[in-house]
């Protein structure tokens, strides 16, 4: 890829395709959304929607994925009827044991379904700070929203995934 | 006594100036709670952070990838398919025919009366009325 051009569909579906597809999954908690996002991403990357700046080809994927995620959960909130409270995909594992036992016990399913219960604002933070591993302050450019905010969100997220896998 | 609070997610993401994070390691050493929730936090984003890469299930990407030029029919067709739709959801329903039977009638009958004679009327028709002499 020239450097400073916009990467081409078929260099991020080969080069970047499990990257996106993780990023999606994690974000919206099923494989269904997780794939209707990857699909408006590639639409977004395929019209040139979203201005690619030269640096981390993750990190441009990360911050289209993430604007689409919130973008449809937004316009998810004005149609109530869809906002299912019982929808059982969001249901949340069983208790588990203290603290000391969380990584040890909690398998990868429990821990993307409390991930798939955190509201969608501190979900985006805690994505892109643990599964994409930005910093601080390019999560908080990407989310149009001061560092402090991203670290409360980051925190917050965290504390509330405790929570559910080991209240 | 204020706890360290979010502070502690960003010691352990090494967000915080080194002087901050020297005030967090001596309040940490004094402070129980606190150390309670970093190793709580520390877990929670170890959690996070040990997820897995998640393959693609077969064909996602290869399903949106068809040839531009079946994308750019679909595109024609879709949209001719559209504009005719918007037509005939657009174009108002033709006003259906209502002669005008009652006013005619009137008319009618109000020549009829005033000339007292409907033979006569004929006249203006080219119909003799009169046998000739």
């Amino acid at each position: 890829m020239a450097s400073g051009e916009a990467p081409t569909w078929e260099e991020v579906a080969r080069s970047h395709g499990r990257f996106l597809y993780t990023v999606a999954y994690r974000l919206t908690g099923n494989h269904e959304d997780a794939q209707d996002l990857v699909q408006e991403v590639m639409l977004r990357v395929q019209r040139g929607l979203a201005t690619y700046r030269p640096g981390s080809m993750e990190g441009w994927l990360s911050r289209i994925a993430t604007n689409a995620f919130l973008d449809d959960v937004r316009r998810r909130r004005r149609r109530p009827v869809e906002a299912l409270p019982d929808d059982p995909d969001r249901t949340v594992p069983a208790a588990r044991g203290a603290d000391e036992a969380l990584a040890a016990s909690s398998l990868p399913d429990d821990v993307q379904a409390a991930l798939a219960g955190l509201p969608p604002d501190y979900r985006a933070a805690v994505v892109l700070c643990d599964v994409v591993g930005l910093p601080y302050h390019e999560i908080a450019e990407m989310l149009d929203v001061p560092v402090g905010t991203v670290r409360s969100r980051i925190h917050r997220g965290r504390a509330l995934l405790r929570e559910v896998l080991a209240p | 006594v204020t706890h360290l609070g979010d502070a502690l997610s960003a010691l352990l993401d090494g967000e915080l100036t080194p002087a901050e994070a020297r005030a967090a390691e001596a309040h940490l050493g004094a402070c129980e709670p606190c150390r309670h929730e970093l190793a709580a936090t520390s877990a929670a984003r170890s959690l996070v952070r040990g997820l897995p890469v998640v393959d693609p299930p077969f064909g996602v990407f290869e399903r949106l990838r068809r040839p531009a030029w079946r994308r750019g029919v679909a595109a024609v067709t879709g949209g001719a398919a559209a504009a005719v739709l918007l037509l005939v959801l657009t174009t108002p329903p033709a006003d259906p025919v209502e002669p005008p039977v009652r006013a005619l009638v009137e008319r009618h009958a109000a020549s009829a009366s005033a000339g007292g004679d409907p033979v006569t009327e004929l006249v203006s028709v080219g119909v003799p009325v009169a046998p000739e002499p």
